[in-house]
């Protein structure tokens, strides 16, 4: 593990950020001690996340409206896609739930490797304190990915990945709210993308675990999926 | 239900959902504006003569000329509730698309592009 963010410096880490004030400076300010190049989106948030971020010493993406977690996604993605030098692409959940140190370790894995993308998975890392009927949730959420991309995780709604450039290259979403997993995945699955998942760990603070997605929303996402892989404009 | 009434709504589906796919093809532009016009023909004769729409509904088997136009009308319903959606989807990627560009052209005049720094 490098000990100078210096030698992450091909390296961009994308933080969609959405109304996350209370802890965003505290995650940003982790991940810089590592990373030299940290972009957060800042998704129309009504509170004060933009100032936080700027505290922080990372890059400012501000979205003037609220367009979801997805479009945060690209947004920090082409941005950080306008450095040249940039090899490497982190996506790092804002709340605090991810570790820096599994951030590390999959750009490593990715620098010696020859995935062109890693997935964190908690279910072959630990997880601390996750409630059994997020488990379930995820369990599930799993065979529908599966079965709508073809690609099969371990666990598909996981917000740490990282990838290279001439995958990065290829991020497009079109879907709002969290259903930009579900398009990650029918990403790889289409460009036959070269994957592997990372065991990592996911802390399941009081604050992450009230910010958290309720259950119910997964059947809006899984709709959402089925429409939009329906609804596709054939090109012509 | 008699199966043909399946058959039917799931040709209907069928075709909206081809209708959509192809939304961008001149010819369907084109039907959709002719599909306009003879609407708004049969609404102006059945207004001057209703005793039309009354022989138009017993020809294909509904008893009245009433529930005929309500068929119509469900049918029309549908068709532009589901083209407003698909409307709105559109505009909506075009505003994400403009809020993108706005965002990182504000990041980029505030503090230089990205890797400039150091």
């Amino acid at each position: 593990m490098p000990a100078t963010p210096a030698a992450n410096a091909d390296t961009w880490v994308v933080v969609p950020t959405f109304n996350e004030a209370t802890v965003v400076r505290e995650v940003l300010a982790g991940l810089l001690a590592q990373f030299p190049n940290v972009v957060a989106v800042d998704d129309g948030s009504g509170d004060a996340s933009s100032v936080e971020i700027i505290a922080a010493g990372a890059r400012l993406v501000r979205h003037p409206i609220n367009l979801g977690a997805g479009a945060a996604m690209e947004t920090g993605l082409q941005f950080a896609l306008l450095d040249p030098r940039a090899r490497y692409f982190v996506t790092f959940d804002a709340d605090g739930q991810h570790r820096v140190e599994d951030a590390v370790a999959m750009v490593d894995r990715l620098r010696c490797g020859d995935q062109d993308i890693l997935l964190g998975s908690r279910f072959l890392g630990t997880s601390q304190g996750m409630p059994r009927s997020r488990r379930l949730m995820l369990k599930a959420a799993r065979v529908f990915e599966t079965i709508a991309s073809g690609v099969s995780l371990t666990d598909a709604h996981n917000g740490l990945r990282a990838f290279n450039r001439s995958f990065a290259e290829k991020v497009r979403f079109r879907m709002r709210d969290m259903a930009h997993a579900s398009e990650m995945l029918r990403l790889i699955g289409s460009t036959e993308a070269r994957w592997a998942e990372h065991p990592v760990t996911i802390l399941y603070t009081e604050y992450s675990r009230g910010k958290g997605q309720r259950s119910i929303n997964s059947v809006n996402i899984a709709v959402d999926v089925w429409l939009n892989h329906l609804l596709e404009e054939r090109k012509r | 239900m008699e199966p043909i009434k399946i058959v039917l709504v799931t040709a209907f589906l069928a075709i909206l959902l081809w209708a959509f796919r192809h939304r961008r093809r001149v010819g369907l532009r084109a039907g959709t504006r002719l599909a306009l016009l003879a609407l708004t023909a049969f609404a102006i004769v059945s207004v001057i003569q209703p005793s039309i729409t009354q022989a138009a509904a017993r020809s294909l088997g509904v008893t009245r000329g009433t529930d005929l136009i309500l068929y119509v009308l469900v049918v029309v319903f549908a068709l532009t509730s589901a083209g407003l959606y698909f409307r709105c989807r559109d505009i909506q990627a075009q505003v994400a698309d403009l809020a993108r560009s706005m965002a990182l052209r504000d990041a980029i005049v505030t503090d230089g592009a990205p890797g400039w720094r150091e």
